[in-house]
């Protein structure tokens, strides 16, 4: 493993489904050395490209987990987390763009920026990933990677630049020019591996010229050496790559390249551009929070000798164990070492170290400051940090949203039951979007997540690596109750016969609220002794669990106790807590209580003949449609659903586009639901509950 | 027992002004729209309930790049949706996303000014009657428009009562394009606003149509300019009615238009 942090890269590749990344990854490899043969996909040969290594991946097509791997270009070595690209799968995007210096956003240069790019391009936002931008598939019909720049300019509010040209589109794509060097690339041999710099070829000459003044004008604004240089007519090339890369650390400016991975064409110059305008780990300043020290800010050294700091950000269970990803931002990590963990203040030594490769793996010493690898044996969750005995930082903690649905899953005999614990008991440590819950009524196990395919994956998974076989119900949205006006509660709560007694009055008042809970005290003259406030809250809070109109949790809701009683006997915790459960009880039916649903975001992608049928569909299912934004032979039509009525929308939208359209989907909010509905689903959960009694 | 729950029970509407105060958090939404198109500044453009332009006319806002037109219709949208008609917003200039953005600025400044207490519940009520839709420039068509309105009402999606059109270039060569907008109009039986950008040249004056316009403005049945002057931006009729017109400007800070002190 080298030692110079100058020379290594750790990236990630996001992308739109479908944009082409886990190809691209492949080709990537391929010219790397990392593997000697290409498999493609959805490829002939059975074999599937090296990054999807899950059966099901290939199956499907789609990358779920992420895999990191490494590869060496021009004398720098470049990590590589490979991220899936649907939406329901986005908190390995988040994770990945969480330990990563600098992105590769693939787009196609058919789609354009589709919407699910414009998800990923919030996440790097975020996480302020620095990036440059692939435009695949040039080989494709009514490919446009010019039409991609100018999206990427208006979608997503980039300063992108192009740095090439295609030569040629469509079936003719034979390669680029090159802006910064103002050269012909094209790209030869059977795998595209013998690249030849010619002369750009005359047609495209004035175009290049136009385009090398745009990106000379973009650059030059963040060197003035190059915007003298520009003036005197003279432009070193090295002057203006250092512009450049400038603009694009500071997220200022994304250099746009272009190809076709699958033809093999465009990788070798993007290899060269995430090595010229990516941030090396030195460049990228990490923080992480001092727990000892009321958890200031304390900004990390990527020096080598210094204590460890370093993040487990990815859990996989494998044959050898639990494999679990690590990133370290400070000091090093040697085999033999004691680390401690952050989070539970456990010391363990480091056993195995490796570098990953796919499903690889290579047994290696150690990870200093910048690299990812990879150790075995450690038991931790996802999002922990590791650091050096006597200091205790903690990494910014990951951005995790609530699951939208569940399903109730049922073991078909024994053997599966204990199988089905391990897999989820594993898929729950891996995935921060998963859980796992029993519901006390029915005893039934209930998964939740981020969509329905999320879900089915996971089944999918427990029946292929844990020969585990489930039942399963039909998907359950959660939804949530709250309130809609203010209601007075005065109850008391009275056991005095036999026995030690109980007594406790509570009284006070609900009202809506616009965050989940408040508990206000106003008490006066204490009517409530002080040492049974507490018990009076953690009663509410109980009851919180568990809404009396469906049973789901209540949100939303504030809730002030003015007045009481107690009995210098009989009053106790458990009275109390249970004299707040009454008036809970009593108050939420007097305000109006309400069902809230989850509200998914969806976004479908449709060629415009289709884009009445589609209003059509999302209409029906109780959609708002915001809008429908026209694209010329495409348009997009963004609309807000309920989350009950999206499934089997896959199947529905494919029947009547006959196939050609997409969608994505995610979270919204939350949203009353409308009276009608929610009248029919009390009368089911009445029913459910008469039938479990 | 204070007095405002007092009332409430009593069946009243909740709205109690003890000491001038106005507990607009206790009010119906319906109520707080009402409130709010009364108190709406645009409520001058037209006289009395009168819109200020009918079903099949045009109305046009006026200005140069900038200076807030966009700001302006959205408000007039906003009027409309308070009053629950079917606003279609269509923008030849920027995408869903932008142009929600400027809904959600715009209302988020009203409700600032109106201190209003349940936002995002009157936001949730008015939402269903805004229906955005955004075609490139190039491929903008009126036939286009039409075929898609068509998907909207034959399915019973959407049935627009005001259309707002963002972004279309009007020149010289606009005669043709928006004498077809006008039988559409008419046919569909909604007044259509527009923004329109005035070259830097033409004089905005009231009751003066720049001369770049004239050509077309026999179309118009109402024009309002703004004309940013010494800091503020002046909302003058150049066409119609709205004679208290002067009393209103749009803020620059927050675009939204206010009654002059």
């Amino acid at each position: 493993m080298k030692r110079d942090p100058q020379k290594v890269r750790n990236i990630g590749i996001s992308a739109h489904i479908d944009a082409g990344k886990t190809t691209l990854t492949e080709r990537i490899l391929y010219y790397t050395d990392r593997i000697h043969a290409i498999h493609d996909v959805k490829g002939k040969d059975g074999v599937g490209a090296t990054m999807d290594f899950m059966e099901l991946e290939r199956e499907r097509g789609i990358t779920i987990t992420s895999a990191a791997t490494y590869c060496e270009w021009n004398d720098h070595e470049i990590n590589i987390i490979d991220t899936p690209g649907h939406v329901d799968f986005t908190i390995e995007v988040e994770r990945a763009l969480r330990v990563l210096d600098g992105g590769v956003l693939v787009l196609c240069s058919v789609g354009g920026v589709q919407s699910q790019s414009i998800t990923v391009d919030r996440q790097m936002a975020r996480y302020k990933v620095p990036c440059i931008a692939f435009v695949n598939k040039c080989d494709r019909s009514g490919a446009n990677p010019l039409k991609v720049v100018e999206q990427l300019k208006e979608k997503l509010h980039h300063n992108a630049v192009a740095l090439q040209i295609p030569i040629g589109l469509e079936n003719d794509f034979r390669g680029v020019v090159d802006i910064v060097k103002m050269k012909a690339i094209y790209f030869e041999g059977r795998q595209g591996e013998e690249i030849k710099i010619e002369k750009i070829p005359d047609e495209l000459a004035e175009e290049a010229e136009k385009r090398r003044e745009e990106l000379v004008d973009a650059a030059s604004m963040f060197s003035e050496e190059l915007m003298e240089a520009a003036l005197e007519g003279d432009i070193p090339e090295q002057l203006l790559i250092d512009a450049i890369r400038i603009g694009t650390l500071n997220r200022e400016l994304t250099p746009v390249l272009m190809g076709s991975a699958y033809k093999n064409k465009g990788v070798q110059p993007l290899l060269d551009a995430v090595t010229r305008y990516l941030p090396h780990p030195c460049e990228v300043k990490n923080i992480a929070l001092d727990l000892e020290n009321d958890e200031n800010e304390v900004i990390l050294d990527p020096d080598i000798n210094k204590p460890l700091v370093s993040l487990a950000f990815k859990l996989e269970e494998g044959r050898y164990g639990q494999l679990t990803y690590i990133r370290v931002y400070q000091g090093t990590l040697r085999k033999g070492d004691f680390i401690v963990n952050s989070r539970t203040g456990k010391k363990v030594k480091v056993g195995r170290v490796v570098r990953m490769h796919a499903n690889q793996m290579e047994d290696i010493e150690e990870i200093p400051a910048g690299y990812i690898g990879a150790l075995f044996g450690i038991d931790c969750a996802s999002g922990d940090t590791f650091t050096s005995p006597g200091i205790r930082y903690s990494m910014t903690s990951m951005h995790v949203p609530d699951p939208v649905i569940s399903l109730a899953i049922v073991p078909e005999d024994n053997k599966s039951q204990q199988n089905m614990s391990k897999a989820l008991s594993r898929f729950s440590k891996e995935d921060p979007t998963f859980r796992v819950r029993t519901d006390h009524e029915t005893g039934d196990t209930i998964i939740s997540g981020m969509g329905e395919l999320h879900l089915e994956v996971y089944i999918e998974r427990m029946k292929r690596e844990y020969d585990a076989m489930v039942h399963t119900g039909a998907p359950q949205v959660a939804y949530r109750e709250t309130i809609t006006e203010h209601a007075d509660f005065n109850y008391t709560h009275k056991k005095q016969t036999g026995g030690a007694g109980q007594y406790g009055r509570v009284a006070g008042y609900m009202e809506p609220f616009e965050g989940e809970f408040e508990f206000v005290n106003k008490i006066v003259g204490g009517a409530i002794p002080t040492e049974f406030i507490s018990s009076v809250e953690k009663g509410f809070r109980g009851a919180l669990d568990k809404g009396q109109l469906l049973g789901f949790p209540v949100t939303g809701i504030r809730v002030v106790i003015n007045d009481g009683q107690a009995h210098s006997v009989d009053s106790s915790d458990t009275a109390f807590q249970a004299a707040a459960r009454g008036a809970f009880k009593e108050g939420f039916k007097k305000a109006k209580p309400a069902i809230l649903e989850p509200i998914m975001k969806v976004a479908v992608e449709t060629p415009s003949e289709f884009q009445g049928a589609v209003m059509g569909t999302l209409n029906q299912r109780r959609g708002m449609i915001l809008g429908a934004q026209d694209e010329g032979d495409t348009c997009v039509i963004e609309a807000e659903v309920p989350l009950s009525e999206m499934f089997g929308y896959s199947t529905d939208l494919r029947s009547i586009t006959q196939g050609k359209a997409q969608f994505t989907m995610e979270f919204s909010c939350y949203r009353q639901v409308p009276k009608t509905i929610s009248e029919e689903l009390i009368k089911k959960a009445q029913e459910k509950n008469r039938k479990a009694a | 027992m204070d007095t405002r729950q007092k009332k409430r029970r009593d069946g009243t509407s909740g709205v109690v002004t003890k000491n001038n105060i106005v507990y607009l958090r206790e009010r119906s939404i319906a109520m707080l729209k009402k409130d709010l198109i009364l108190r709406n500044p645009l409520r001058i453009l037209g006289s009395g309930d009168r819109e200020p332009i009918k079903e099949g006319e045009f109305g046009g806002v006026l200005a140069k790049a900038g200076v807030g037109k966009t700001a302006f219709l959205v408000q007039l949208a906003l009027s409309n949706l308070l009053r629950e008609r079917n606003v279609l917003h269509v923008s030849l200039t920027q995408p869903v996303r932008k142009v929600c953005l400027w809904y959600e600025e715009v209302f988020h400044n009203i409700s600032q000014e109106y201190e209003l207490k349940n936002a995002s519940e009157l936001w949730d009520t008015i939402l269903p009657h805004r229906f955005i839709m955004t075609f490139n420039v190039e491929d903008f068509s009126v036939a286009k428009l039409e075929e898609r309105l068509n998907d909207l009402t034959e399915q019973g999606i959407f049935f627009p009562q005001l259309v707002i059109i963002d972004g279309l270039p009007i020149g010289d060569e606009s005669r043709e394009p928006l004498a077809e907008l006008k039988i559409l109009a008419r046919e569909m039986r909604f007044p259509i606003w527009f923004a329109i950008t005035v070259r830097p040249e033409d004089a905005l004056e009231p009751a003066h149509i720049p001369a770049s316009l004239e050509p077309l403005s026999d179309l118009f049945e109402a024009l309002i300019g703004l004309k940013a002057v010494k800091g503020k931006i002046n909302v003058m009729v150049m066409k119609g009615q709205g004679s208290e017109i002067n009393n209103v400007f749009l803020d620059p800070a927050t675009l939204l238009i206010k009654n002059r002190e």
